[in-house]
């Protein structure tokens, strides 16, 4: 089967294409290179429109326990926004906390043809991925989350050689079929077992007196040195809090030079400076990211309404339970090796602390140089549902529109941001970069986030308007592995997606301590705390590992 | 090499340190456990209108019975993840309604997380780290007969040196007789609400008379203030059904207000059958942990309206899809036009279609997950059997209305 997509305008930034007018030919599913003369089975004539690989979200919570959580919490809108099954798809409800079908729908209807959950657990892990069985039409993928279990913790304290702290990474990443590792408030979790309500990164946690520095530069470098694509994903101590700013700053210096992708990162830029001890300190962040090029963010950007936090951070939700909107939240300590929390939030444009993150996400945006080393996310659905992507693309492309929305906040945070101050507007290229091809690079994903021939063909086509925002809520086809699957906002085929993951090399003699422990303490077998592969191909996943090449510092 | 272990699926616990050797299951003493895996194959035939068909015979049956219903219920639900997904699905194909038999307790308890959130913990934090226990209502191991074993007395307990103290509220008769108990404050079933609340009110430091607030129930308040880690375990179905509403509210209070200055969690029993799995698989499909109606195209939830008790002595649904694995129980008793897919050793029924299926755990692999709701664990088949599962009856089912539409 051979489609051509005939005279489009094609930004592929991996391949090096800005807006170039290409033919492009899909074989079977892949980018083929064009033979002139050849016949396709299928063209579409795609002059005028505007073509990117499809989107990839490096950061949204789209399943596990904490999600099904925010579901049963967020009953109002699972009353009153539902979406009918069809001959094909099936029925859903929910915007900020939506059923797995209606998850991977609404992303294909936005062009993304991948997203991954950025927060599994290692006991939820079995959990986690029978739920994403559920999630069609994107691939997808989760970052196992690590630094708040206690074997890992305890491997630290012991002093144990970084060699053994790789060997009990890479044998949970191949337990769990995860694609990268996270961690979450490094020890932090923990430590709120203990009653500890704050951890600060050179603090001695409970216990083990190991401190969040000590787990991060773990970590950062057994991901590196096993060769994980992804650099370690970090969720920053003392997230939300003013002045969280230093802390966040000492976590790129904790890493000590090895590769650190920080998540979420507006959360993390604060301030405590002015009347209100609340200021904005993404300038900051900005230019310690430009100097350091080892390090990359995501944005998670808030925007305005109501939505649900949800969080393995259980020591900031719990902190957070006072600004519930509904009023009600819920804390849960998982297996000695996680957590979660939940608390519904309404953002208000009219509150000086909603309004002042949502400037710090866009001058996070703005100020970071490098469109490779910034992805768009809302931490979905922390900052907001991901369904606003295309609104947030819209304030990042159109300075006028972005100066509107600014003069409708609460005043004394117009005050507080250099936003009206800044003249970028992102280009068709750069949403190209942060959406697509930077994240496919980051996370290591072959063949993906470009269109180069042997790519998977996995295509966006909009209709270019002035609009930004009209444009990319409603591509004009998506095609997933060269099969078309959305026109024109409707759905014509709903397949399976991929599930992306990491089989990194270890010693395995590093099973005989993790066995003694799980016997000693855990409440399962680790036999049984390890997923096979054919459980997951019983539930319907089809894992595509990528490359792990290991390293050491040179 | 020791043998293999094995999951138990036959309640809340699914404890998986089971010894599978030569075929045979070593349930480590626990009788409920014990009887679950020596349940026998006797009935393995599938029937249509009381004459034996084959599965794909059956399945074209029953897709003509569903169809021809204006509200099919789809029910029993006693299902590993699979089966779930798949029953699901069917529910939404048909425009049915779904709802698992019994579940009235346990969506008290999910009532309280969607209207009041909470604090709680998985049974691996609980066994390492819970220094003092106070269990209301009923005897935990009644229901999971290990439940002292796996939540009290684990192997080595992380964070703790002594034993928990563990202190029961409620009736004399229902107190559990396991000698981890140390403290037992005996009321009967009309002053159970009346003392968790005045516990609560203890704790949070409010005055309350010394004829419901008494010495032990203030001498439990300052040791669930002195714990490093508390975790109050409750039974739902020990409160009057109109109380229920209350006595989970209370208590979302009094783990709240011991919150404040150190730590303390709520774990309400429950989880059998795989209850947990039914409720999350139809939370992440449909966005709601039981009682949806599919009628209308989307998703709609009603706990009153959509209860499967209910709907069925009230004739308001015509045909019935019972599903059941985890246990042989047969379908209630109704005129409505009935597919059962059944255990095999559940007795024969009048259901016009009968489609007999595997254990899962025993006859086939799957996935059940624990009261607790994060864990979910492997179940592997314990013995050969050609019966299909939930998930190949309803997918054969779905297929043939596939074929219809």
């Amino acid at each position: 089967m051979i489609t051509e997509l005939a005279g489009g305008t094609v930004f592929d930034p991996a391949n090096g294409l800005a807006g170039e007018t290409r033919d492009l030919v899909i074989a079977d599913g892949q980018m083929a290179a064009a033979t002139p003369g050849a016949r396709a089975d299928r063209r579409y004539d795609l002059r005028g429109l505007v073509v990117m690989p499809g989107a990839i979200d490096i950061h949204s919570h789209i399943a596990g326990g904490k999600v099904n959580l925010a579901r049963l919490m967020m009953s109002e809108e699972h009353r009153d926004s539902v979406t009918a099954r069809s001959a094909i798809t099936r029925s859903g409800s929910g915007v900020a906390s939506p059923t797995s079908f209606v998850t991977g729908y609404r992303y294909a209807q936005l062009g993304y043809t991948a997203a991954f959950e950025p927060a599994m657990v290692p006991s939820n892990a079995r959990g986690a991925h029978l739920e994403m069985a559920d999630v069609p039409m994107v691939d997808k993928g989760a970052y196992l989350m690590l630094g708040n279990d206690e074997l890992l913790l305890r491997l630290i304290a012991g002093g144990a050689e970084q060699e053994r702290i790789n060997d009990y990474v890479g044998w949970m990443l191949n337990a769990t079929a995860a694609l990268g590792v996270k961690t979450v408030n490094p020890g932090g979790i923990s430590a709120f077992k203990f009653n500890a309500r704050d951890l600060a990164i050179d603090a001695a946690g409970p216990q083990h007196g190991v401190s969040p520095r000590q787990v991060l530069q773990a970590l950062s470098r057994a991901v590196f040195e096993l060769g994980v694509p992804h650099p370690l994903h970090v969720h920053c101590n003392q997230l939300g809090v003013p002045g969280n700013i230093e802390t966040t700053l000492a976590t790129i210096a904790a890493a000590d030079g090895f590769p650190l992708h920080l998540t979420h990162a507006q959360f993390h830029s604060y301030g405590g400076e002015g009347d209100r001890r609340f200021s904005s300190a993404a300038a900051r962040l900005a230019e310690a990211v430009n100097r350091n090029k080892h390090v990359t963010l995501d944005v998670g950007q808030i925007l305005f309404g109501q939505t649900v936090t949800a969080s393995a951070d259980t020591m900031a939700q719990y902190r957070n339970r006072a600004f519930a909107k509904p009023d009600k939240w819920l804390i849960m300590d998982i297996e000695c090796d996680g957590g979660c929390g939940l608390v519904p939030f309404r953002y208000r444009d009219h509150n000086f602390v909603n309004a002042l993150q949502w400037a710090i996400g866009l001058e996070l945006f703005l100020l970071v140089e490098d469109p490779w080393r910034v992805f768009l996310t809302t931490d979905h659905p922390n900052g907001a549902p991901f369904t606003a992507y295309p609104h947030l693309i819209r304030l990042l492309m159109d300075k006028s529109f972005r100066n509107d929305c600014l003069k409708a906040i609460h005043p004394a945070a117009q005050q507080a941001t250099v936003l009206g101050s800044i003249s970028r507007e992102y280009t068709l290229t750069e949403i190209a970069i942060t959406t697509r091809a930077a994240p496919a690079r980051i996370l290591g994903l072959a063949g993906r986030g470009q269109l180069g021939p042997g790519a998977a063909a996995d295509i966006a086509v909009y209709e270019p308007a002035a609009d930004r925002e009209r444009m990319f809520a409603a591509p004009r086809h998506v095609f997933k592995n060269g099969v078309e699957i959305v026109r024109d906002g409707a759905i014509l085929a709903a397949p399976a997606g991929a599930t992306h993951v990491v089989r990194p090399e270890f010693d395995a003699a590093i099973e005989g301590e993790i066995r003694r422990f799980f016997d000693d303490h855990m409440s399962v077998r680790l036999d049984h705390f390890r997923l096979s592969e054919s459980e997951l191909a019983d539930a319907g996943l089809r894992l595509v590992a990528e490359a792990c090449r290991p390293r050491s510092r040179a | 090499m020791a043998a293999p272990s094995i999951a138990c699926p036959f309640c809340g616990l699914v404890c998986d340190d089971l010894a599978l050797a030569d075929g045979r299951v070593d349930a480590q003493g626990c009788a409920k456990g014990a009887a679950g895996f020596a349940r026998t194959s006797s009935i393995v035939e599938h029937r249509v209108s009381g004459r034996a068909a084959s599965l794909d015979a059956a399945a074209a049956a029953a897709a003509a019975l569903l169809r021809a219903a204006r509200l099919p219920l789809i029910s029993g639900l006693a299902a590993d993840v699979a089966g779930l997904r798949a029953l699901i699905a069917l529910a939404d194909r048909l425009g049915g309604v779904i709802d698992r038999w019994g579940s009235a307790a346990q969506l008290a308890n999910l009532a309280l997380l969607q209207r009041e959130g909470g604090m709680t913990a998985t049974f691996g934090e609980i066994a390492n780290r819970a220094d003092v226990m106070v269990l209301i209502g009923s005897d935990p191991a009644v229901a999971q007969p290990r439940f002292f074993d796996r939540l009290v007395r684990p192997r080595r307990a992380l964070y703790r040196a002594a034993a928990p103290h563990i202190a029961f509220i409620g009736r004399d008769a229902a107190a559990p007789s396991d000698p981890a108990v140390s403290e037992r404050i005996l009321v009967g079933d009309d002053r159970l609400l009346d003392t968790v609340s005045a516990l609560a009110a203890v704790a949070s430091g409010q005055k309350v008379g010394p004829e419901i607030a008494t010495a032990a129930v203030r001498g439990l308040a300052d040791r669930l203030a002195a714990a490093r880690y508390g975790a109050i375990v409750w039974d739902i179905a020990a409160f009057a059904a109109p109380l229920r509403d209350a006595a989970t509210s209370i208590l979302l209070h009094l783990l709240r207000r011991l919150t404040r200055k150190t730590r303390c969690i709520g774990l309400p029993l429950g989880g059998e059958n795989d209850a947990q799995g039914a409720s999350q698989a139809m939370l992440w499909q449909a966005g709601w942990p039981g009682r949806i109606s599919f009628a209308e195209s989307t998703p709609r939830h009603d706990p009153w309206l959509y209860d499967a008790e209910r709907l069925l002595a009230a004739g308001e649904v015509d045909a019935l899809l019972w599903a059941s694995a985890f246990s042989p129980t047969p379908p209630p008793t109704t005129s409505v036009p009935t597919v059962a897919l059944l255990a095999a050793d559940a007795p024969p029924t009048t259901a016009a279609v009968e489609i007999r299926v595997g254990i899962p755990g025993i006859d086939h692999a799957g996935t059940a997950m624990r009261a607790d709701t994060v864990v979910a664990l492997p179940l592997q088949a314990t013995r050969p059997s050609a019966l299909p599962s939930i998930a190949a009856a309803a997918a054969a089912i779905l297929a043939h209305l596939a074929v219809a539409a």
